[in-house]
């Protein structure tokens, strides 16, 4: 469960988020969306506990994120668009680290599947050099997924990713919310959007123009119009150009 | 086509300066400049004891020191470029290259221009670098007043020195590349060539030993007879003919006077030529090695402005098990202790080179006993011990002050992945431990054996001999208990400038140079020897106090016992506040905030 609570974000006088306020619970999927700027990573990393909020209340899984990071940061976990993984540390390495600092015991009978799900096996004795891009995402993936997480950020979660990998990575999202797990993913791809996320949030200069099911957005921007797809919503509700 | 090559050179180098002026309204630049100049102004320009005296119109004839000091400057120099070309014929590069930057390749490779003009382009910009680097170097060895000579006339002498060394190595480059080409003989050329430098550098050294080993025995012992030995020296045969190629390089730079310097000019404008005619006649393919190595330095200088770290190790690295088993329960600061010691491969101060430094160490140590010995057995006086003794102190001021920038296995190192650090379930203060604790292992490890060193080779007779075994072993043990808290507190240092001013920790990290990035650095070691004597001054006054006081009652060993329990103390409570601080500094850290 993810609840937000008048979030804002300010860098010295440029506010990036204002009074941002939603919630997510358990097996929904919220896509983040907003042109360029819209304050779609800003959000994210607050939520994340990656950069500290100006205002405003973030709680992670019923943690105050600002009063309990610890425990809120516990139950989350963080998938940057860009795989960052440590140079030295092989595939194998990675999961053994990363299992330390959540204190995941026994934590290879979870590392197996997940690597054979993730078709990592091959390479768990590798280094990340070693991985194509889309193999690194996968890794970043595993890593994230090793605590059984309840709450996952996606950022731009398909950058870089194959026609299969993508695939892959659509039905991982879609069986972690099954599961049970909170969901917030920003993407530019609207189609991703409609594919995976059961709510959407528009954000523009900061501000939240829209929130809902997909079906409620659209309905809020289609003016009385049928079958309106999420490109028009969006075009429709950001004005159609860069902050 | 030239002129378009220079027409590119010159802009590029006023859109550059025009730049570099315009970002000195950002503080960090402005004051990075300021401290830069400033000490250029002082250790560059200021010549001591020539305050009023103006630049010198008529050249002063080389003190006994000057021929000494240039006969030094000459002798490193040539053996500096002698292994550099020895080098380039023993390990070719797979690709030989000229260097072009990406954009330079992108533009002229695919341009209607020859060869040779893009070959007139290489040399033409390497220009532009010899030329700074020459007044660069004229002005840095004119602070030393007893090497005599112009400071114009030894800028040009500079710049026919390193233009000479620019084309030989272009030269070689593109003939090791032809005879690649060309397949057959490319090894026995390769062997030849080498052989041919290796007796080279024998022969020159056999001429020298037996023109010395005539000399007769004490006849260093004035400066003029140094003078007239070196002078000798070099008119002996055969070695004047051996060195030939060298004088004729150095001539301008040894030239003391108008005359002697175009005299001299006119055998190295003839090298110069030589070597002109050498490079741009060989006809050689360079290109790919080009594109090859324009992609290595810009993923390079990108690496570095994200502020990933300079690779130093091997441009793969290797998959390596771990320095220990980590289980997967216990304290997460052990986890980085354990990735981070996996990382020390991509350090300077890796294990490779901590076991070679102490293995040089051990070889030297063993060396010069029985050379020390016979000196001991002439003067009566035995130094083996004072020397290993310095060494070492040499050794732990150095790993104290210089190791924390060197040994960069912490948050410095994660700086790219500091959003992946910050999202895990820890308190600051634990991060910011676990990052550090492979740095302070490295450093303390070598604070160790200079203690252990130093305690077994000090000689306690004569004047030292209060200096008891049980004390000297109480000495060490506390030095040795002290250590690791000292070196934490100095890692403490760079990485809370790292979190505190990461926009110009960043930007003192990146290739680019500049007089503002100098200035920058600068700013940066003085920082960490202030927070050094700031930090060390409380436990040193404790304990010097606390061993002055009790000493007379407990006796020294017991005293610095004490002292040392206060100091170690002092020292925990001091490294506690920066842990916490760094940590608290940590979490509140927002990179993309800081470096807009």
């Amino acid at each position: 469960m993810i609840e937000v609570e008048e979030l804002t974000k300010r860098y010295g006088s440029f506010t990036a988020v204002r009074s941002l306020s939603f919630c997510v619970r358990p097996g929904e999927v919220l896509g983040l969306v907003g042109p360029n700027g819209a304050g779609k990573t800003s959000t994210l990393r607050c939520l994340a506990g990656i950069i500290p909020a100006s205002a405003g209340r973030v709680r992670i899984a019923g943690y105050d994120l600002s009063v309990d990071p610890v425990a809120a940061k516990r139950a989350l976990a963080f998938f940057p668009d860009e795989p960052r993984l440590f140079d030295y540390l092989t595939v194998r390495q990675h999961l053994a680290f990363v299992a330390r600092i959540y204190g995941v015991a026994r934590y290879e009978d979870l590392a197996r599947p997940l690597l054979e799900e993730l078709e990592l096996v091959e390479k768990a004795d590798i280094l990340p050099g070693e991985l194509s891009r889309g193999m690194k995402q996968k890794l970043v993936i595993a890593c994230g997924l090793l605590h059984s997480p309840s709450v996952i950020f996606f950022d731009e979660p398909l950058t870089g990713l194959d026609p299969l990998g993508i695939r892959r990575m659509k039905d991982s999202i879609m069986r972690r919310a099954r599961d049970g797990a909170a969901i917030v993913l920003s993407s530019h791809l609207l189609h991703l959007l409609e594919e995976v996320c059961t709510h959407v949030l528009i954000l523009k200069r900061g501000d939240k123009v829209a929130d809902g099911t997909i079906a409620e957005v659209a309905a809020q921007f289609s003016n009385g119009q049928a079958g309106v797809s999420l490109e028009e919503v969006f075009i429709r509700a950001t004005g159609g150009s860069e902050t | 086509m030239i002129g378009a090559l220079l027409y590119l050179r010159l802009t590029s180098l006023r859109n550059l300066v025009v730049y570099r002026i315009r970002r000195l309204r950002e503080p960090k630049y402005l004051i990075g400049t300021a401290v830069a100049i400033a000490y250029f102004y002082f250790v560059l320009l200021q010549r001591p004891g020539m305050r009023g005296v103006p630049a010198q119109s008529a050249a002063p004839p080389l003190a006994s020191a000057g021929i000494v000091g240039m006969a030094v400057i000459c002798v490193g120099l040539s053996a500096l470029a002698l292994v550099r070309i020895a080098f380039a014929w023993i390990a070719p590069a797979e690709k030989p290259a000229l260097r072009f930057s990406e954009a330079e390749i992108a533009f002229l490779f695919p341009a209607p221009v020859t060869r040779k003009t893009l070959i007139h382009f290489r040399l033409l910009s390497s220009q532009f670098a010899i030329l700074f680097t020459s007044v660069l170097m004229a002005f840095f060895f004119n602070r030393f007043r007893y090497l005599g000579g112009n400071r114009a006339l030894r800028a040009v002498g500079w710049w026919v020195i390193l233009s000479a060394f620019d084309l030989h190595l272009n030269g070689t480059n593109l003939t090791l590349s032809r005879l690649r080409e060309k397949g057959s003989g490319f090894l026995p050329w390769r062997a030849g060539v080498v052989a041919a430098i290796v007796l080279y550098a024998l022969a020159v050294a056999w001429s020298a030993v037996a023109y010395a080993s005539a000399f007769p025995p004490g006849g260093f012992s004035s400066a003029s007879a140094t003078d007239l030995f070196i002078k000798g020296l070099l008119r002996s045969s055969p070695l004047r003919w051996l060195i030939l190629p060298f004088r004729v390089a150095f001539g301008p730079y040894f030239a003391v006077g108008i005359r002697e310097f175009a005299l001299a000019m006119i055998p190295a404008l003839c090298l110069l030529a030589l070597h002109y005619y050498w490079v741009s006649n060989t006809e050689a393919s360079f290109e790919e090695g080009s594109i090859a190595l324009a992609e290595k330095r810009a993923a390079a200088k990108a690496a570095a402005q994200k502020g990933e770290s300079p690779k130093v190790g091997p441009s793969k690295p290797k998959a390596r098990s771990g320095p220990f088993t980590l289980s997967p329960q216990g304290p997460p600061e052990i986890a980085f202790l354990w990735k981070n010691l996996l990382s020390m491969r991509s350090s300077l101060l890796n294990r490779r080179t901590v076991l070679v430094t102490l293995w040089v160490v051990f070889c030297l140590s063993i060396g010069l006993r029985p050379l020390l010995a016979s000196q001991a057995r002439s003067s009566g006086f035995d130094i083996y011990g004072p020397v290993v003794v310095m060494f070492c102190a040499m050794l732990a001021a150095y790993t104290l002050l210089l190791g924390p920038q060197v040994a960069r296995q912490d948050l410095r190192n994660d700086l790219p992945n500091a959003d992946i650090l910050k999202t895990y379930p820890l308190e600051g203060w634990r991060l910011a431990l676990g990052e550090l604790l492979a740095p302070t292992a490295i450093l303390t490890f070598l604070l160790w054996i200079s203690i252990l060193v130093s305690a077994v080779a000090i000689d306690s007779r004569g004047t030292l001999r209060w200096l008891t075994p049980g004390l000297r072993v109480t000495v060490a043990l506390c030095m040795g208990s002290a250590a690791p808290f000292l070196c934490f507190i100095q890692l403490i240092v760079p990485n809370s400038i790292m979190v505190l001013m990461p926009g110009w920790y960043q930007a003192s990290r990146s290739r680019g140079g500049g007089i503002e990035m100098f200035g920058q650095r600068l700013i940066f070691g003085v920082a960490q020897l202030l927070m050094a004597l700031l930090v060390a001054a409380p436990a040193a006054c404790a304990a010097g106090l606390i061993i002055f006081s009790s000493q007379w009652l407990l006796g020294v060993g017991p005293a610095v016992a004490i002292a040392s329990a206060a100091v170690l103390a002092i020292l925990a409570g001091e490294a506690a506040v920066g842990l916490w601080w760094l940590g608290w500094r940590f979490e509140k850290f927002d990179l993309s905030n800081e470096i807009r």
